[in-house]
């Protein structure tokens, strides 16, 4: 209908000897005086420059001198040295280690289970019902990633921790959740599944919703296999919100501090110590704010990188 | 120049300044001395512990005397270095700087702190009774002083205590607590530690507790310490090696997991009855004394820390306040007057009886005190003997305290040994050193 509109209002302005109306529309904001520009563009990209740009390049600036906070009269500009530090430095590898860890098994599984509760949510019936499963699925996204990780440090708390005393009613024997290394790194990986899969959830589902109607009855019509329907169908409608939840998992992973900084300050011993809380611990703990710089900035070109990968794989498919 | 002689010539100073005062003038009081102050602001960052809260019990008779606003800003203990850090390298609004024993070398260097001298060497902003011989001299010293020179006025202070259930000591047959960490281990351990309950719990998270509480505790009594004196790593030395397998073999009579025990959760394993002995601040006596806090007030009992092979060296830890480099002449003499005013003798009583911990000597010679405040026979008799390096407490320590909470915290785990741990943290320790300068003579051999 509204195809059919266009097309006559075009077919009018072209009798009138004008251009088509779209047409017109991009002429229109071409006229638009540099200075109007200026004016709502200008905000924007100033505070994006100065809460965004600006601290990059002094966090570049900084990676190249040795710059400890405590120690100002001895700063100097050692060139790629703290880079060359955070090379060689196995404690940073063993974060990075840990950091890529979590996101191999935290990734997938948060994809499985979120795609898995968006095809139920999409079944049809019982609307009262998925209108509640939808609005609780907002809840641990919109709860501070700090206050996940404090309830976090209850719940799993050995001696009076819910968890436990809910494993003690079925007689299974306390466990140390944050207290044994191999326990608590479990333990934020479970805790960060809790708390971004009904985000997943609810982006699949919105991708679901924009399957045509038609397409899919058809599609029910001609196999009884959910697969098929989801391999072929809703599948391909799905890739872009896969690509911006594997991007937006990725980046929040490789960034991930609250949560584990509250629950367990990244140990016992290193267990848990992500590589956001290694920076944090050299910058703002030991002070030496230019090898965290160098550490950060190397931890920024590797999402990137893996950002374009995701681009790069996923929507050649779309 | 030693601290001892320091302190006395600072205290001959002060006097002469009061000797040569103007003959007739007025006996010198705060109300006097701060007028010229009246409506300055000093800022000043203050802990979330019950010495702060004594404190902010005592500042409106302070503010009401002198006219002069006392702003606090409030944060944990993790918190409060970065945040005066930031304050100082970015010129802030700090007018007081708190500094913890580990910090004042840092603070000291970077010029971020006035000598004491300069106020005290003023007769209109000096007490006449300020009387720093007063203080412990070992506090003031670990607390207050740098390379020979007085910084701060001991503020915050505790030391480590023994803290025991007496009735689970009674029920396992003993009379007293132990004396030694070796019978503390081999005696009490064995006996204590059974149906779910624990011997002893040595709070050991990764964080400062780690190095100040745990690692740092064994390494003294038993002759170790984590510097020889040409400044080298001595964590190899047989003496350090003992301590801390002294720690590994004491962990089979502590509750799994303690790696992740902070102060809370240690403090309540003994407040709930789960542990029968625990080394804590004497700051603590309050929480496990209240009967809201602490499950096991009829059974309390305190006593100094467990002497080692070398000695009683208990945990010796607190802070002192100085005045910020950065303020400005008024608001450096209102926060004088203001560290004077908090941490002197005639305040120490009313301090110790809402929740602090004076350094003041006199206070702990009344009559009474001892029998109010239980923890104080065992408090002085800490403060006899300590070491104040017990931290080393020059500018490196904050990045030093990193790695031994890094290996120290593995050796617990047994992920690697306490050799291996101690030859990590010695090479990463000297590699700091180096850079700071210390080797090549740059720097003097001060901690």
């Amino acid at each position: 209908m509204q195809a059919t509109q266009d097309i006559g209002r075009n077919a009018a302005a072209l009798q009138r000897g004008g251009r088509p109306a779209a047409e017109e529309a991009i002429i229109d904001v071409n006229r638009v005086r540099a200075g109007t520009k200026l004016g709502f563009l200008g905000p924007a990209v100033f505070a994006l420059a100065a809460i965004g740009l600006a601290p990059l390049i002094f966090a570049i600036w900084t990676s190249l001198y040795n710059y400890n906070l405590t120690k100002l009269a001895n700063m100097r500009f050692i060139g790629l040295g703290n880079y060359a530090a955070v090379f060689t430095d196995p404690v940073f590898w063993q974060a990075m280690g840990r950091t890529f860890t979590m996101l191999v098994i935290a990734l997938p599984v948060q994809i499985a289970l979120g795609m898995g509760i968006a095809l139920l949510l999409h079944q049809p019936g019982l609307g009262f019902l998925k209108t509640l499963a939808r609005l609780s699925l907002v809840i641990p996204m919109a709860t501070t990633y700090a206050v996940v990780g404090l309830l976090g440090q209850v719940m799993f708390n050995l001696k009076y921790g819910v968890v436990n005393q809910l494993l003690g009613f079925i007689g299974i024997d306390a466990v140390n959740w944050l207290g044994v290394p191999a326990y608590a790194f479990a333990t934020i990986i479970f805790w960060d599944i809790w708390q971004w899969t009904p985000f997943c959830a609810l982006v699949f589902l919105a991708g679901l919703t924009t399957v045509p109607m038609e397409i899919e009855e058809a599609a029910r019509l001609e196999t009884k296999s959910w697969w098929t329907v989801l391999r072929h169908i809703q599948l391909p409608f799905l890739v872009p919100g896969l690509t911006a939840v594997l991007i937006l998992r990725t980046a929040d992973t490789l960034k991930q501090f609250d949560m584990v900084f509250t629950m367990t300050r990244g140990g016992p011993g290193s267990s848990t110590e992500l590589i956001s809380l290694l920076i944090q611990r050299i910058g703002f703990r030991a002070f030496d704010q230019g090898l965290a710089s160098a550490q950060a900035v190397v931890l920024l070109v590797i999402t990137i990188v893996l950002s374009r990968l995701y681009i790069r794989i996923f929507y050649r498919e779309v | 120049m030693t601290i001892r002689s320091t302190l006395t010539a600072l205290a001959a100073s002060a006097a002469m300044s009061l000797a040569l005062a103007p003959a007739g003038a007025s006996a010198w009081s705060l109300e006097e001395a701060a007028k010229p102050y009246a409506g300055t602001t000093v800022d000043v960052v203050f802990l979330l512990r019950p010495g702060y809260e004594a404190a902010k019990q005592m500042l409106p008779e302070f503010e009401e005397k002198t006219g002069i606003t006392v702003n606090i800003t409030e944060m944990p203990y993790e918190n409060a270095l970065g945040e005066q850090v930031r304050d100082f390298v970015a010129g802030g609004d700090l007018d007081i700087a708190l500094i913890d024993l580990v910090w004042i070398g840092n603070f000291a260097e970077n010029g971020w702190i006035v000598p004491a001298d300069k106020f005290i060497n003023d007769p209109q902003l000096a007490d006449p009774d300020l009387d720093l011989d007063d203080f412990f001299p070992l506090v003031l010293n670990a607390f207050g002083a740098w390379d020979g020179t007085v910084y701060g006025l001991p503020f915050d202070n505790y030391s480590g205590l023994l803290f025991y259930n007496r009735c689970m000591l009674e029920e396992a047959g003993f009379d007293g607590p132990p004396e030694t960490w070796t019978e503390l281990k081999d005696v009490y351990g064995p006996a204590l530690t059974k149906d779910g309950k624990y011997a002893f719990a040595l709070q050991s998270k990764r964080n400062e507790t780690q190095s100040a509480d745990s690692f740092a505790r064994v390494l003294w009594p038993f002759g170790g310490s984590f510097l020889d004196e040409n400044f080298r790593s001595n964590l190899l030395s047989e003496e350090s090696q003992a301590g801390l397998k002294f720690r590994q073999e004491l962990m089979q009579y502590m509750p799994e997991g303690i790696v992740a025990y902070d102060h809370a959760e240690t403090v309540n394993a003994l407040a709930q009855g789960d542990v029968a002995m625990i080394t804590e601040w004497s700051s603590f006596y309050p929480t496990l004394a209240n009967p809201q806090t602490s499950a096991i007030v009829d059974c309390l009992g305190v006593a100094p820390e467990p002497a080692g092979p070398a000695g009683r060296k208990p945990a010796l830890g607190g802070f002192s306040l100085a005045v910020a480099a950065q303020a400005d002449e008024n608001e450096q003499a209102a926060a004088w007057l203001f560290i004077q005013w908090i941490t002197s003798k005639e305040n120490a009583k009313r301090y110790l009886d809402l929740g602090g911990v004076p350094a003041r000597q006199s206070v702990y010679q009344m009559e009474g005190v001892a029998e109010e405040h239980p923890f104080v026979p065992a408090l002085v008799e800490s403060w006899q003997e300590g070491v104040p390096e017990f931290r080393p407490r020059f500018a490196e320590w904050p990045q030093i305290t990193e790695i031994v909470q890094e290996w120290g915290t593995k050796m617990m785990l047994g992920e690697v040994s306490t050799e291996e741990g101690a030859r990590e943290i010695g090479e990463r320790m000297e590699a700091v050193l180096e850079e700071a300068g210390y080797y090549s003579g740059n720097k003097p051999l001060i901690q």
